[in-house]
C-alpha cells in the first residue's frame, strides 16, 4: 500500500537510528542488574555501584537497568529478554520475588547464573545477598540508645506496620539485646506510623504525654524518626532523649543537626548493587562464597552464609552505616 | 472482509512485523532471531493480546465502548480462583484437577465481573470508559482486600509450570490457546448473528435498534465476554509467574488499548479484525523485545508506546485518499 510507505519507513529509520546506540559489544561476560524502577534515588544510588565494577573490572561488562514503571509485569518482561539474549549473569532486586520463580528457573536451566537481593524467601536463586541479619540491625540500634541512656530508664519502639517482617524483626532484635540490662523499661512497644512521618509524630506526642520520663526510642521504617524528632523537638527534650533508628541521611538532617535525633542507619545501595556483581562474577568463575569471607567492600568483609529456601544461599553482611551529625552531608541522599 | 478483497490494515500489520524482524536481523542478529528468543516473546504475548481483544469487543460495539477494567478483572480472577481452588483439590496431591478447578472458578469470576461491566453499561446506560473506570477500581479494591496487598503464591506445580513456561512440540502452550481462542472469536464474530448484529449496531446504534437488536442485551453479552477473554489472561499470568498479586501489569490498560488501535479497531465502533489485533500484539511484543536487546532505555519505551497510540489515532483519522490515486484508494469494509 503505497500510501502508508512513508510511515513504514519512518518506523524503520527510527528504529536504525536508536538501534546504533546499543549495537557493538565486546566479548566480556555479560552481568545484568535488574532493579525494581529506573529512576528513584536508590537504584540511581545502586547503579553507581553497578558502574564502579564495570569499570574497574576487566573482561566483565555490567550494567544496570529497570523498568520505567514500578510494575512486577515490566520487570518480569525484561529478565525474560536478558535471558532470550543470553547475558551471562542476573544480579536482580525483584519486585516482587514470587512473580520470578517461574522466570528465573528457565534461566537457571540455561545455565545463566541468578543473584538475588532483598528476597531471601527467593527458591530459584543461586546466591541472595542481605546487607544485614535483621536482629543484628535491631540489637545495633538498641546498643547505640542503651549506651546514650546509660542502660537506664523507659524507651520504646516504632514499627513501619506490624505486617512489615523486617520492621518487626529490628524491634525483636532492639528488645532481645535489651533484656541484659535490668534497669531499662520497655513502654508501649511497636508502635505502628504505617509509614506516615504524621501519625510517627502523633505517636510519639502521646508517648511523651503518657510517659514524660521516657529516654529512648527507637524507629521503625525510615520516617519514624523524623515524626519523633519533631515531637522531641517540640517538647524541647533533645538533650533528654535518646532516638535511634533507620533513616535516610537527607531527609533526617535537621533532626540530626538540632539533636532531636541522635543517629540514624542504613544500608548502602551503592555498595549493595557493587557486592551483586561481586558475588555474580565469583559464581561465574566457580568460586564458592563460604561465611566469613571477605568481599573487600565495607561491611561485607565478614559474611554469613546460610542455606537459602531453595538450592541457593543467603549471604549476609553486616552493611549498615552508621550517621549522625557529623557525616550526614557525605551522603547525597 | 469480502473474499478477494485486501484489507489495507492487515497488509499493513504484515508490513510492520516484516520489518521490525529485519530491522532486529539488521541490529541485533543471530541473537535476536533464536528460537529460544521466539518462544520467550511468544510466552508474553498472550495475556496482553487477551486483554486486546477485549478492548477490541468493547471498542466494535459502539457507544463510545472501551474496557478499562480488564486487567483488574485478570488479577481479581487469579485471587478468587487461588482462595477457593485449594478447599477442593490438593495441588501437590492432584495438579491437573487443582488447574482445572483454578482455571473453571477464575473464568466464572470473568464472567461475574464482566457481567457486571454489562448490566451497567447495557441496561444501566452508564458511559462505558466510566463504568470499566469504576469497576476497574471495585476489581482492584476487592482483589486487595481478599490477599491483604501482598502477592499469593501458587509455588511450583509441574503442571502449571510447564503450561505457562514450557513449549509443547516447539510452541508455548499459552500461545497456542492465544491463537485457538482468537480464531474460535474471530469465527464467531463472521458468522453468528451475534457478530453480525454486533458490527450492525456499532456502526449505527439507531438504526440497530430500530432494526429490532436489542441493543442493551447485545452490550451485555459484549462486555461479558471481555470479561471472560480477561479470566483467562488471569489463568495465564497465574500459571507464567507461578503467583497472583492485585497490581500484577499495571501498565497493561494503556497498552492493551494501543494494540487495538494500532490494529485499525475503529474507537467510534462498528469496525475491527481479530487477526489484525493478533498481529498487532505479535508486533508490538518483537518491537518491545528489540528496545530489550538494544538496552533502549524503559522510558523511551513508554514513550514510543504513547507516540504510536497518537500516531495510529491520526492515521485512523485522516483520509489517506486525498493524497493517493483514485485506484489505490480503499476503504475498511463495514464487517469484521
Amino acid at each position: 500500500m503505497t500510501f502508508r510507505k512513508p510511515m513504514l519507513s519512518a518506523l524503520a529509520t527510527s528504529v536504525a537510528v536508536l538501534g546504533l546506540a546499543g549495537a557493538a559489544q565486546a566479548q566480556d561476560k555479560e552481568i545484568v542488574t535488574v532493579v525494581k524502577v529506573t529512576g528513584e534515588n536508590w537504584f540511581t544510588r545502586m547503579e553507581e555501584g553497578v558502574n564502579a565494577y564495570n569499570e574497574e573490572t576487566d573482561g566483565i561488562a555490567a550494567r544496570q537497568v529497570g523498568p520505567g514503571r514500578a510494575d512486577a509485569a515490566q520487570q518480569a518482561a525484561i529478565v525474560q529478554d536478558l535471558i532470550a539474549q543470553g547475558v551471562d549473569a542476573l544480579a536482580i532486586v525483584p519486585m516482587d520475588p514470587s512473580t520470578l520463580e517461574g522466570v528465573l528457573r528457565r534461566a537457571q536451566g540455561r545455565g545463566i547464573t541468578v543473584i538475588t537481593h532483598e528476597a531471601d524467601n527467593m527458591q530459584n536463586t543461586q546466591l541472595d545477598l542481605e546487607a544485614f541479619d535483621n536482629a543484628e540491625f535491631g540489637a545495633h540500634f538498641a546498643e547505640d540508645i542503651a549506651e546514650c541512656m546509660g542502660e537506664s530508664g523507659k524507651w520504646t519502639s516504632f514499627v513501619g506496620s506490624l505486617g512489615s517482617l523486617t520492621h518487626v524483626q529490628w524491634a525483636d532484635g532492639g528488645e532481645e539485646y535489651m533484656s541484659q540490662f535490668p534497669d531499662m523499661e520497655l513502654v508501649s512497644p511497636k508502635n505502628e506510623s504505617f509509614n506516615d512521618a504524621n501519625r510517627a509524630y502523633e505517636l510519639a506526642k502521646e508517648i511523651l504525654r503518657s510517659h514524660p520520663d521516657i529516654k529512648g526510642f527507637q524507629g521503625g521504617s525510615a520516617i519514624d524518626v523524623i515524626g519523633i524528632g519533631r515531637a522531641v523537638e517540640e517538647a524541647g527534650l533533645e538533650d533528654e532523649t535518646c532516638v535511634y533508628g533507620l533513616g535516610l541521611p537527607k531527609d533526617s538532617s535537621a533532626y540530626l543537626e538540632s539533636g532531636a535525633v541522635d543517629g540514624i542507619a542504613f544500608w548502602d545501595p551503592k555498595d549493595a548493587g557493587y557486592v551483586m556483581n561481586i558475588l555474580a562474577h565469583k559464581v561465574l568463575n566457580g568460586e564458592e562464597i563460604a561465611t566469613g569471607d571477605d568481599l573487600g567492600v565495607p561491611g561485607y568483609t565478614n559474611v554469613t552464609v546460610s542455606d537459602g529456601p531453595g538450592d541457593g544461599k543467603i549471604v549476609r553482611g553486616q552493611a549498615w552505616v552508621d550517621v549522625t551529625k557529623d557525616n550526614w552531608s557525605d551522603f547525597p541522599f | 472482509m469480502k473474499a478477494g478483497r485486501m484489507d489495507a490494515q492487515l497488509v499493513f500489520l504484515v508490513g510492520i512485523n516484516a520489518a521490525i524482524v529485519v530491522a532486529a536481523m539488521a541490529l541485533v542478529g543471530d541473537r535476536f532471531m533464536s528460537l529460544y528468543n521466539f518462544q520467550s516473546m511468544g510466552t508474553q504475548v498472550p495475556e496482553l493480546g487477551l486483554l486486546a481483544l477485549g478492548v477490541m469487543l468493547a471498542m466494535v460495539s459502539g457507544n463510545g465502548g472501551i474496557d478499562l477494567s480488564g486487567i483488574a478483572l485478570a488479577n481479581l480472577s487469579g485471587v478468587v480462583a487461588f482462595l477457593l481452588a485449594p478447599g477442593l483439590f490438593d495441588a501437590s496431591d492432584a495438579p491437573v484437577a487443582f488447574f482445572a478447578m483454578f482455571s473453571v472458578i477464575a473464568l466464572l469470576t470473568g464472567v461475574l465481573g464482566g457481567a457486571l461491566n454489562g448490566a451497567l453499561i447495557g441496561f444501566a446506560g452508564m458511559t462505558p470508559i466510566i463504568a470499566t473506570l469504576g469497576t476497574q477500581l471495585l476489581f482492584t479494591g476487592i482483589a486487595v482486600g481478599l490477599t491483604g496487598g501482598s502477592a499469593l503464591q501458587l509455588g511450583y506445580v509441574p503442571v502449571i509450570d510447564d503450561f505457562g513456561n514450557m513449549p509443547w512440540m516447539g510452541v508455548p502452550r499459552t500461545f497456542a490457546i492465544f491463537v485457538i481462542i482468537a480464531l474460535a472469536l474471530a469465527a464467531m464474530l463472521r458468522f453468528s448473528r451475534f457478530g453480525i448484529h454486533l458490527f450492525l449496531m456499532g456502526s449505527n446504534p439507531k438504526a440497530a435498534r430500530f432494526a429490532g437488536i436489542r441493543v442493551g442485551a447485545m452490550l451485555f453479552r459484549t462486555y461479558l465476554l471481555a470479561g471472560v477473554l480477561a479470566s483467562v489472561a488471569g489463568i495465564i499470568i497465574a500459571a507464567r509467574t507461578s503467583s497472583i498479586k492485585w497490581d500484577y501489569g499495571s501498565s497493561y490498560v494503556l497498552v492493551a488499548i494501543l494494540i487495538a488501535v494500532m490494529a485499525g479497531v475503529r474507537p467510534e465502533g462498528g469496525y475491527g479484525r481479530v487477526v489484525c489485533v493478533v498481529l498487532s500484539a505479535i508486533a508490538l511484543q518483537i518491537l518491545s523485545s528489540l528496545f530489550n536487546f538494544m538496552q533502549i532505555s524503559n522510558f523511551f519505551r513508554d514513550c514510543a508506546w504513547g507516540l504510536l497510540l497518537l500516531l495510529f489515532l491520526a492515521n485512523a483519522r485522516l483520509d489517506w485518499g486525498h493524497y493517493t490515486s483514485a485506484v489505490l484508494r480503499r476503504h475498511p469494509a463495514t464487517t469484521g
